[in-house]
C-alpha cells in the first residue's frame, strides 16, 4: 500500500477520545494493540489508486477519507423491531449490534463468565460459545488474545488498522471440538443512519476440530444515511472443522461498506463462504483464506448487485500453502444503471503445494449499457502438479432464453426476473443451511424486484 | 383460425419469406415440408413473434385479430404454442418454476385463479406422467443437460400444461428414436382435444406417419411451391424436393 498524506485529524481526535472514554478499562495488551494499530493507520493513510497500488486500482476511497465519521457514543434509545431481519427457523444463536453497540435486549445469547471460562471452553459435546468479544476479553479467554489480529495484522492495511484501533467489542464465536451446531449463529449489525456514524464490527470465529456450524453475518441499514461500516472478521479452524459462513450486506444506498475477512484453514477443514452484497454506495470486500494444511478445502461464492451509482469491489485471495488442498470460487455480478463492479481473484500456489485443485469463475450480467465491470484473475502458480482453472465472463441477458420464456406467455418483466434469478441461483444454492438460504433468497428477491 | 397472407419476412436484412399464404382452420393438421434452409423455422418464428424477424409485407390473423401486432407473450396467452426445433437451455431456472409462471399468465389472461406451487406441482407431475417424462426432471434447470430427445419431450410437456389451441411443432421428431417418436406422437395426439389445430414443420415424412396431416404444403425458397394431401408427402419421400424446386424456378 502506498503512502498517503497523513490521516485527517478527526480520526486522531476520535482515537484519543475513544481511549479515554470507557475503553481505558481494557487490559493493557489490548490498549497496546490499539495504540500500535492507530499508529499504523496514521502511517499508512487511506489507500489510493496511485500507480503500482494494484489492489486499489479500481476503487477510490477518497469519499471515505474526506468525510467525517464519528463513533456512536451509545446505542439508540428507541427500540428496534427485528421482525424484518428474523431467520425463518425456530432457534438461532443471535447477537445484535446497533451502531456498533451490543444490544442485550435483542440478542439471545447472554454468555456467562462460566460459559466463557477457559477450562469450560473446548470441551467435547458443549454447545457453541456465541458472545461478546468484550466479555471474552474481560474474562481473559486465552484464545482471544492469541488470535485477535493474528490473521489480520494492522501493519499493511489502513482499514484493518482502523478497525483494530477502535476494537473494544464485537462477536466471539467458538465451536468446541466435535460439536455440531444445528441452528444458525446469527450476527446482526444494524446502522441507524441517524448521523454519519462509523462502526468497526469485529468478529472472531474459532471452529474446533471436527466441529460443524453455520454463521450468518448480516449488515443492515435501519433508515438510510451516509455512514461507514468497516468490518473485520477473522476465522480460525482446527483440523476437520466444517464452517459455513454467509455474509449478507444490505447497507443504505449512501453508505460505505468496507469488509475484510481473513481465514486460516487447518488439515481437512472445510469452509464455505457465501457473500451477498446488495447495498451500499461504495463497497470493498476482501475475502482471503490460507489453506495451511493438506485436505483443506474452501468454497468461496459471491453475489454482488449494482444499481444506481454503486461501486462494489470484491477481492479474493486463496493461498495454497500446503499440498493437496482445494479451492473453488464462483462470484457473480449483476450490474444495472451506471453501477461499477470489480472482481479480482488471487490464487497463490506455493512451490511445494502439489496436487492443488483451484477453480475460479467470475460471471457478470450487465443490465444496462452504462454499467461497467472490471474482472481479473491473478494466478500465481509455482507448483507443477496442479489443476487450476479460471474463467471470467461479461454479458447481457440471453435473448434466446428471453424469447423462449415469452413464447410460453411470460411477460418481459417476469421473464427478465426469472433469468436474473437463474443467473444467481448457483451462488445462493451454495448456502447449505435452509433457513439462511431462504432468508438470503428473500432479500435478493426483494432487492432485484426493483430492477428489470 | 390462422390466416397467413402474402407474408414476407427478413432476417438481418435478408428476405427469407417471400410471400407465404396459409390458411389453417379449427381441428386441422397442416404439414409444412421443405428442404433445409427453405424458411420453415423462419415461418414458425415469425408466427411466434421472435425478435429480429422483421415482417416487411403481408398479414397474419389469429381468430381474426392481427397476430403480428402482438408481442410473443400475448400470442402465447391467446393459445399459440411453438415447439422449438432447438429448445433453449436456461441454467439456473427450474422447469417447474418457469412453467408455473407461464401457466399462471395464461390463467390470469383467461380470468382464472392462479395455482400455488403445491397445486401446480400436482398438475405438472400428472402431465409429466402423461407424456412419459420422469417427474424429477421438472425440478431441473430448463433443458440444461437434456438430451435431444429429452428436450423434445419437454416441449410436449409444456404443451400438455399450457394446452394451446394452435400448435406449431418445428421438427418435433429430430433427436427422437422410433420408440420415443411413437410416445411423443401419442402424447401430441392425446392433447388434440376438439378445437385444436396443428402445424407440423418437418424436413422428413417420418413424423407424418404418426401424426397424419390433412394438408401438406411444400415450402421452397420462402414460398409455398405446392399444396396437397397426405399423398404429396409420400411423393416427396420417394422423389425428394428437386422436382419441386425446379418447378419453383430455383
Ligand atoms: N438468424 C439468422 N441470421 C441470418 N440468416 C438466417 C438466420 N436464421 C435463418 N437464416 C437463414 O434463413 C434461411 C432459412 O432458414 P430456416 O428458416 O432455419 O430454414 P429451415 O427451417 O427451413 O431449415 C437459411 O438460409 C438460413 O441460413
Ligand atoms: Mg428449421
Amino acid at each position: 500500500m502506498t503512502q498517503h498524506a497523513t490521516a485527517t485529524p478527526s480520526w486522531a481526535d476520535q482515537f484519543h477520545r475513544f481511549e479515554h472514554n470507557g475503553a481505558e478499562i481494557s487490559p493493557a495488551w489490548l490498549r497496546d494493540v490499539r495504540k500500535s494499530a492507530f499508529g499504523n493507520f496514521e502511517r499508512l493513510g487511506f489507500p489510493t489508486a496511485r500507480k503500482g497500488n494494484e489492489p486499489w486500482k479500481y476503487t477510490n476511497v477518497r469519499p471515505i477519507a474526506e468525510a467525517a465519521f464519528t463513533l456512536a457514543e451509545h446505542a439508540p434509545d428507541a427500540g428496534i423491531d427485528l421482525h424484518a431481519y428474523e431467520l425463518p427457523c425456530p432457534r438461532v444463536h443471535q447477537l445484535v449490534f446497533v451502531d456498533g453497540h451490543y444490544e442485550p435486549g435483542l440478542s439471545t445469547e447472554p454468555v456467562s463468565e462460566a460459559g466463557l471460562h477457559s477450562d469450560v471452553l473446548g470441551r467435547h459435546g458443549d454447545g457453541p460459545v456465541v458472545g461478546r468479544l468484550a466479555d471474552a476479553i474481560e474474562y481473559r479467554v486465552p484464545l482471544v488474545r492469541e488470535q485477535l489480529g493474528r490473521l489480520a495484522p494492522a501493519e499493511g492495511n489502513a482499514f484493518t488498522a482502523l478497525n483494530t484501533a477502535f476494537l473494544r467489542d464485537g462477536a466471539f464465536v467458538q465451536i468446541p471440538d466435535g460439536t455440531f451446531v444445528p441452528e444458525p449463529i446469527y450476527l446482526l449489525f444494524i446502522s441507524t443512519g441517524a448521523q454519519a456514524v462509523v462502526t468497526h464490527p469485529r468478529v472472531l470465529i474459532a471452529a474446533g476440530a471436527d466441529s460443524s456450524a453455520t454463521v450468518l453475518q448480516s449488515f443492515h441499514s435501519l433508515d438510510g444515511g451516509a455512514y461507514l461500516t468497516n468490518a473485520l472478521t477473522e476465522v480460525v479452524t482446527s483440523p476437520g472443522a466444517n464452517l459455513r459462513l454467509c455474509t449478507l450486506q444490505i447497507e443504505s444506498g449512501d453508505a460505505f461498506h468496507i469488509a475484510t475477512t481473513r481465514m486460516e484453514q487447518a488439515r481437512d477443514s472445510r469452509v464455505s463462504s457465501v457473500v451477498v452484497d446488495l447495498g451500499g454506495q461504495l463497497v470493498r470486500r476482501e475475502t482471503a483464506t490460507l489453506l495451511g494444511a493438506s485436505g483443506a478445502d474452501v468454497n468461496l461464492c459471491g453475489l454482488y448487485y449494482g444499481a444506481g451509482e454503486r461501486h462494489v469491489d470484491n477481492q479474493t485471495f486463496v493461498d495454497h500453502a500446503a499440498p493437496g488442498a482445494s479451492s473453488n470460487e464462483v462470484y457473480k455480478g449483476i450490474l444495472d444503471d451506471s453501477s461499477h463492479g470489480v472482481f479480482s481473484g488471487g490464487v497463490l500456489v506455493r512451490p511445494d503445494s502439489q496436487q492443488t485443485v483451484a477453480h475460479q469463475v467470475n460471471k457478470n450480467l450487465l443490465l444496462s449499457s452504462d454499467a461497467e465491470v472490471d474482472t481479473q484473475p491473478k494466478l500465481e502458480i509455482y507448483a507443477d502438479d496442479v489443476t487450476c482453472t479460471h474463467g471470467a465472463a461479461v454479458g447481457q441477458l440471453d435473448a434466446d432464453a428471453l424469447f423462449y420464456l415469452k413464447s410460453r406467455g411470460i411477460g418481459e418483466d417476469v421473464a427478465r426476473n426469472l433469468l436474473v434469478h437463474g443467473f444467481v441461483s448457483e451462488v445462493l444454492d451454495a448456502i447449505e443451511d435452509g433457513a439462511v438460504r431462504q432468508h438470503v433468497e428473500q432479500a435478493v428477491a426483494e432487492c432485484l424486484s426493483g430492477s428489470r | 383460425m390462422l390466416e397467413v397472407r402474402d407474408l414476407h419476412a427478413e432476417v438481418n436484412g435478408v428476405e427469407i419469406l417471400k410471400g407465404v399464404d396459409l390458411s389453417v382452420g379449427v381441428d386441422e393438421t397442416h404439414a409444412i415440408m421443405g428442404p433445409n434452409g427453405s424458411g420453415k423455422s423462419t415461418l414458425a418464428y415469425v408466427l411466434a413473434g421472435r425478435p429480429g424477424y422483421e415482417v416487411t409485407a403481408g398479414s397474419v390473423t389469429f381468430d381474426g385479430d392481427d397476430l403480428l401486432a402482438l408481442p410473443a407473450e400475448e400470442r402465447a396467452r391467446r393459445g399459440l404454442f411453438l415447439s422449438f426445433q432447438h429448445p433453449v437451455e436456461i441454467p439456473g431456472v427450474r422447469m417447474d418454476h418457469f412453467l408455473r409462471a407461464g401457466y399462471n399468465e395464461l390463467r390470469k389472461n383467461a380470468g382464472e385463479e392462479q395455482l400455488d406451487p403445491l397445486k401446480f406441482d400436482r398438475l405438472i407431475r400428472s402431465k409429466a406422467k402423461a407424456v412419459e417424462m420422469e417427474p424429477a426432471m421438472t425440478k431441473r434447470a430448463v433443458n440444461e443437460g437434456f438430451s435431444g430427445g429429452e428436450k423434445k419431450r419437454n416441449e410436449v410437456l409444456q404443451m400438455a400444461v399450457l394446452e394451446p389451441r394452435l400448435r406449431i411443432l418445428d421438427e418435433i421428431d429430430s433427436g427422437l428414436d422410433v420408440d420415443a417418436l411413437r410416445e411423443v406422437a401419442r402424447g401430441i395426439t392425446d392433447l388434440s382435444v376438439p378445437g385444436t389445430s396443428t402445424i407440423l414443420v418437418t424436413h422428413y415424412d417420418r413424423v407424418l406417419s404418426y401424426l397424419e396431416p390433412d394438408h401438406v404444403h411444400v415450402l421452397i425458397d420462402g414460398r409455398i411451391a405446392r399444396s396437397g394431401g397426405r399423398a404429396l408427402a409420400k411423393e416427396i419421400e420417394e422423389r425428394g424436393y428437386d422436382w419441386l424446386e425446379a418447378g419453383a424456378g430455383v
